[in-house]
C-alpha cells in the first residue's frame, strides 16, 4: 500500500537504521495486531498497517478507539497481546499529550535528558541539544524553566527533546490538543518542516481532521473501540505545505471524505 | 470618551449600560515599608491581643493562684534577666536540641530509606504500611516505662522517642511524593530504557522533594516537642528543657518554668522555619508552592 508514495514523501526521507530487515522496507508494519487488556477489553482488534519511510501517517477515529494504545504498542510502552509488530525501536520519537517537561530542568537540560539516558558525552550533548533548541526557534530561552513557558513552547521544547536523538520514527500522540489554534497551526508548520529536514517518519494521533489532512501524506481512520483499520486516504498533496492549503476546495473535499467515514466509524 | 462613537440605541440595550467608565491608573507597587506593614502588623496586634487576654485571665485569679500565670515583669526578674539562668537555658536547649536532631536524623534517614524500600517493591509496601499506621498510633508516652526497662536512663532512649514520634512522616510523604510523578514521564524514560535507579534518580526523587521537604517539616516541628517529652521521664543524668521544666515545678519557679516553654516554641518552630527555608531554596525556583510564604 505504500510503494506508490513516493511523489508526497519527504524528499530526504530516510530508512530505519536497519530498515531492510523489515518486511516490505516498511519503517512500521502492524501485522494482525490485536490488544487486549487485562480487565478484558479489546483495546484493538486486527490492526494491518504499513508505513513506508518518510511517511506521515495521521491516524483519526473516535475518543477511546485505540489510537494511543496503537502507538503506545509500536513504541513498547504496552504489549500488544496478538499479531505482529515491527519497528526500529531504537531511534523513536515520541512526544505525549502533554510536553512531560521536568520542571525543575532548565530548558537546555531537559533537552539534554534523553541523549544523558543514552549516555551521550556532555560535550556532544551540550551542542546537540543547542542545535535543536535553535532549530525549534527557542534560541535564548535555554536557561529557562518550564514553568515561565507557554504552552506552545513547553511544546518546542518536547519537540526539540525527541529531535536530539535524530529519530528515524517519530510518534505523536494528540500533542497539539491543548493549545489554541492559532498557537497549534503554526506548531503544524513547524512539524512539517522538521519532517521535510529531518525525514524522519511520522505517525501523528489526533481529532482534528484538518490537521491530519494538512500534516501527512495518508490518513488513517479507525473504527470505534475495539479499534481496527477502518478507511485510509492518500493525501496527494505535495511538501513542503502552505497555509493557504488548508482554505482550498480539494483540501476541503478530502476533510469532508474523511469526516464522513469517521462519522460511519462512530455509528459503527 | 466625547469622540467615540456610541452605537444608537437599538432597544436591545438599556441605556445604563452605554455609559462612559472611568479608567482607574495602574496602582504603583507597594512599597517595602507599605509590604512590611501588611506582612507584620496582623500578626504583631494578634499578638497583642493574646496579651491582654493573658492579663485579664490572670487579673481574674485569686491572689493564691496568680503563680500559674507570671506576670510579663516577673518573667524578667526570675528568668530571662538573670544572666545564669540564661545561660542554663541555653546549655540545656543544646541537650535537649541534640536528643531531637539526633531523633529526627535518624527517622529522616531509615524514612527515606523505607519510603524507597516501599515504592520500589509493592508487596514491602502493602507488608510495611499498616504497620506503620499502627505505629502511629501507638501511644508513644505509654510505651516509655518499656524503653526504659529496655534501654536505660541514657541518650538513646530518649532520641528512640523522638524518632517514634517524628517517624511517620517521612516515608509517607517520601512515598506519597515519588508516586505521584506523572505517567507519561515514567513512559519517557520507559522508552529510552532507562533503569528503575536512573529513573528514581532523574525524575521520581526530585519531584517527590517539595512533598518530603514538607514530610520534613511536620516531623521537625514535633521532634523538640518529642525531645521535651522524653525528658519528663529521665529525670536523671544532664538534663535539657524538660528537666527543666520539672525542676521548676518542683522548686515553684514558675517564672522560669514559663521561660522553659518559651525557649522549647522559639527551638520548635526554628526548626519548622529551617525546613521551610531549606525547601524553598531548594524548590523555589520550579515548584510554585515552595515560592510561597508559609
Amino acid at each position: 500500500m505504500s510503494a506508490d508514495s513516493t511523489s508526497t514523501t519527504a524528499p530526504e526521507g530516510r530508512a530505519a537504521a536497519d530498515g531492510a530487515s523489515l518486511p516490505g522496507g516498511n519503517a512500521i508494519v502492524f501485522d494482525h495486531v490485536s490488544m487486549t487488556f487485562p480487565d478484558g477489553t479489546e483495546g484493538l482488534s486486527d490492526v494491518n498497517l504499513a508505513i513506508a519511510p518518510g511517511e506521515f501517517v495521521s491516524i483519526v477515529g473516535p475518543s477511546g478507539c485505540g489510537k494511543s494504545t496503537l502507538l503506545k504498542v509500536a513504541s513498547g510502552l504496552v504489549t500488544h497481546t496478538g499479531g505482529k509488530v515491527w519497528v526500529d525501536r531504537d531511534q523513536l520519537g515520541y512526544t505525549f499529550q502533554d510536553a512531560t517537561l521536568l520542571p525543575w530542568r532548565k530548558v537546555q537540560d531537559n533537552v539534554e535528558l534523553l541523549m544523558e539516558l543514552r549516555d551521550f558525552p556532555a560535550e556532544e550533548r551540550r551542542r546537540i541539544a543547542a542545535e535543536k533548541i535553535e532549530l525549534v526557534g527557542l534560541k535564548g530561552f535555554e536557561n529557562h524553566y518550564p514553568q515561565r513557558l507557554s504552552g506552545g513552547m513547553k511544546m518546542r521544547v518536547s519537540l526539540a527533546r525527541s529531535l536530539a536523538l535524530n529519530p528515524a520514527v517519530f510518534m505523536f500522540d494528540e500533542p497539539f490538543g491543548a493549545l489554541d489554534e492559532i498557537t497549534r497551526e503554526r506548531l503544524n508548520d513547524e512539524v512539517i518542516d522538521l519532517f521535510v529536514r529531518e525525514g524522519f517518519t511520522g505517525i501523528f494521533v489526533t481529532h482534528s481532521i484538518p490537521e491530519a489532512v494538512y500534516m501527512s501524506s495518508k490518513v488513517v481512520v479507525m473504527s470505534r473501540r475495539p479499534g481496527r483499520i477502518q478507511d485510509i486516504f492518500e493525501v496527494p498533496f505535495a511538501y513542503p505545505r502552505a497555509p493557504e492549503m488548508r482554505y482550498q476546495a480539494d483540501f476541503s473535499e478530502l476533510c469532508g471524505e474523511i469526516s464522513l467515514s469517521l462519522r460511519k466509524a462512530i455509528e459503527g | 470618551m466625547s469622540d467615540t462613537q456610541i452605537p444608537a440605541d437599538t432597544g436591545k440595550h438599556r441605556r445604563a449600560n452605554i455609559e462612559s467608565h472611568e479608567a482607574t491608573p495602574v496602582a504603583p507597587p507597594p512599597s517595602v515599608t507599605r509590604r512590611l506593614v501588611t506582612n507584620l502588623v496582623p500578626p504583631i496586634l494578634a499578638g497583642i491581643l493574646v496579651i491582654l487576654a493573658y492579663a485579664w485571665v490572670r487579673s481574674g485569679l485569686p491572689p493564691h493562684r496568680q503563680f500559674l500565670m507570671p506576670s510579663g515583669t516577673g518573667i524578667w526578674e526570675l528568668a530571662f534577666g538573670i544572666p545564669d539562668f540564661v545561660l542554663e537555658l541555653l546549655r540545656r536547649s543544646v541537650t535537649t536540641m541534640a536528643i531531637a536532631v539526633t531523633g529526627l536524623g535518624l527517622s529522616i534517614s531509615f524514612g527515606c530509606v523505607m519510603g524507597i524500600v516501599m515504592f520500589r517493591f509493592l508487596f514491602l509496601e502493602k507488608a510495611i504500611f499498616p504497620y506503620l499506621v499502627v505505629l502511629q498510633s501507638v501511644p508513644v508516652l505509654a510505651i516509655v516505662p518499656l524503653i526504659q526497662s529496655a534501654l536505660g536512663f541514657g541518650f538513646m532512649p530518649k532520641v528512640l522517642i523522638v524518632a517514634l514520634f517524628t517517624f511517620f512522616a517521612v516515608p509517607t510523604t517520601l512515598l506519597l511524593g515519588l508516586k505521584s510523578v506523572d505517567r507519561n514521564i515514567l513512559n519517557l524514560f520507559k522508552l529510552q530504557n532507562a533503569s528503575w535507579w536512573v529513573t528514581l534518580r532523574k525524575a521520581c526523587l526530585p519531584f517527590a522533594g517539595p512533598t518530603l521537604f514538607a514530610g520534613f517539616s511536620i516531623s521537625g516541628s514535633l521532634a523538640v516537642i518529642a525531645a521535651i517529652t522524653s525528658e519528663l521521664f529521665f529525670l536523671s543524668g544532664e538534663g535539657g528543657l524538660g528537666q527543666l521544666l520539672m525542676n521548676a515545678k518542683i522548686d515553684f519557679k514558675y517564672e522560669q518554668m514559663y521561660a522553659a516553654l518559651i525557649m522549647a516554641s522559639v527551638l520548635s518552630i526554628a526548626v519548622y522555619l529551617f525546613f521551610k527555608w531549606l525547601g524553598n531554596r531548594l524548590f523555589s525556583h520550579w515548584h510554585e508552592a515552595s515560592g510561597k510564604q508559609q
